[in-house]
């Protein structure tokens, strides 16, 4: 059997001979692999739900770990098995939440929403003792829940900051406390929760006015350490034309269904605490 | 029978492809970090291996060199043999230990081009092995691979509790100690005339 192989030893060949056999030889080899290897991958494949795919299309892609996973490709994988919730994505659009919901058989419970920081206190409110240490609001809420006298009061320091990754957090020097700036921010939640003081709040995002305040003092107890603070004076809820606003535990609360966005209670409010966006 | 011993030897200790030849370093370093990866690593190399001597020794033996080819063609077809391998054995990881798969990551495409794999397959045919011989040459090349990986698997892992300074944490410790590790295997050698 040998000889017949011997007789085509390209030694003695043309040179376009010597050029096609190792091409030729080469090609069957490839073939026979690539038939061998699509055999293979028909016999074992992986079954993977097609839904992942869609899914993982539709999320954000912002990947900012957010939702407590790593990446949006694992909380597509999550979302599919029904081991995550679409709520706590908040990087993705609602209408594409909408689709994913669709995709996966169930319902979107989610509002589309942006960060608000409800303070409206900083260099407005008094401090209790002046703060020397690490620059950080965690650190400094163990010193006697922070410098600042009202004990919900945004203190300024910029954990906030530090937690964002694209820089929408910011703590402004003149008012002495954090803004969240809504074109940069891709609403993944870790502002939120790097505040010790619970500060940084969801809010529909089609929402006109919110409330910058939080505590639930009495009025004279917040005029007393603050000129920005909610005082209960009840103003805003005479004006409303809308019955949107009541107060609850000595605090202003919108109800956004009620609410029409005239804003005449960010006028009316007396400490400027009902803040227009 | 003694020849058998001797490839035993010769590529697990004396020739060790890590240590003593230097080939194979990107997925000795990149997957070293835990024992079951490496060991999963070092079981997918002695499979690929053997094989790949297989059937690279079949090929040169029975096409290339019939056709005066085994000059040039055989680092190309050698690769071509080993890459399908290499996928073969992918898509038979990622079916039956998705975990595993997950491991080594971007390693296990890269045993392609690990030159361990390709070089065992260069040195049985220069070291004019017969079909037998080349195999259990590949398993324990592959063995050898697998020994040198897990030990450094473990010393790192030993590592990881020590007081090592700050400059040194991370590559720069584990290239030490796999230099380490390379002169005391450096001890074999010569053993044998190998």
């Amino acid at each position: 059997m040998n000889c017949t192989i011997y007789l085509l030893a390209v030694v003695n060949m043309p040179l376009y001979a010597k050029i096609l056999i190792p091409a030729g030889i080469l090609f069957v080899l490839g073939a026979i692999f690539a038939a061998v290897l699509s055999f293979l991958s028909k016999r074992f494949t992986v079954e993977q739900d097609p839904r992942v795919e869609e899914v993982n299309n539709l999320l954000s892609g912002a990947n900012c770990g957010g939702c407590g996973y790593a990446g949006c490709a694992a909380f597509a994988i999550a979302l599919v098995d029904g081991k995550a919730d679409l709520g706590s994505c908040s990087a993705t659009s609602k209408e594409n939440k909408d689709k994913i919901a669709e995709v996966l058989g169930t319902v979107n419970c989610c509002e589309d929403f942006i960060y608000v920081v409800a303070c409206n206190g900083g260099n407005s409110c008094s401090d209790k003792y002046t703060y020397q240490g690490y620059g950080d609001c965690r650190s400094m809420e163990l010193l006697a829940s922070g410098s600042k006298a009202c004990p919900v009061g945004c203190m300024g320091m910029g954990s906030c900051v530090d937690a964002c990754a694209r820089h929408a957090a910011v703590v402004n020097n003149k008012t002495g406390h954090a803004d969240i700036v809504q074109e940069k921010c891709v609403k993944c939640g870790l502002c939120a929760k790097a505040c010790p003081k619970g500060l940084i709040v969801k809010i529909p995002s089609d929402a006109k006015v919110y409330v910058a305040c939080k505590s639930h003092e009495k009025g004279k107890d917040v005029r007393a350490v603050c000129k920005g603070g909610c005082i209960a004076c009840s103003i805003c809820v005479k004006n409303c034309p809308h019955g949107a606003i009541s107060i609850i535990d000595n605090l202003a609360v919108i109800d956004y269904s009620k609410c029409t966005g005239c804003s005449i209670c960010a006028e009316k409010c007396p400490s400027k605490c009902i803040i227009k966006r | 029978m003694s020849t058998f011993f001797l490839i035993i030897i010769g590529s697990v200790f004396v020739n060790n492809f890590v240590l003593n030849q230097f080939l194979g370093i990107c997925p000795f370093i990149g997957v070293s970090r835990k024992t079951e990866t490496a060991l999963g690593m070092g079981f997918a190399v002695i499979f690929v291996m053997a094989i790949a001597s297989v059937f690279t020794y079949i090929v040169n033996q029975y096409i290339l060199v019939p056709l005066g080819l085994d000059g040039f063609m055989q680092t190309i077809a050698f690769i071509l043999i080993i890459a399908a391998l290499v996928q073969s054995v992918e898509i038979i990881i990622k079916k039956f230990s998705p975990s595993l798969y997950s491991a080594l990551g971007v390693y296990l495409p890269l045993i392609t081009t690990n030159c361990a794999v390709l070089g065992v397959a260069l040195l049985n045919i220069t070291k004019a092995y017969v079909l037998w011989q080349a195999f259990f040459n590949g398993i324990f090349a592959g063995v050898g691979f697998t020994i040198a990986i897990v030990l450094l698997a473990g010393i790192r892992e030993g590592m990881k509790r020590a007081d090592i300074p700050e400059n040194f944490k991370g590559f720069p410790i584990t290239l030490i100690a796999a230099a380490i590790m390379s002169m005391a295997f450096g001890a074999f050698s010569g053993m044998f005339g190998l």
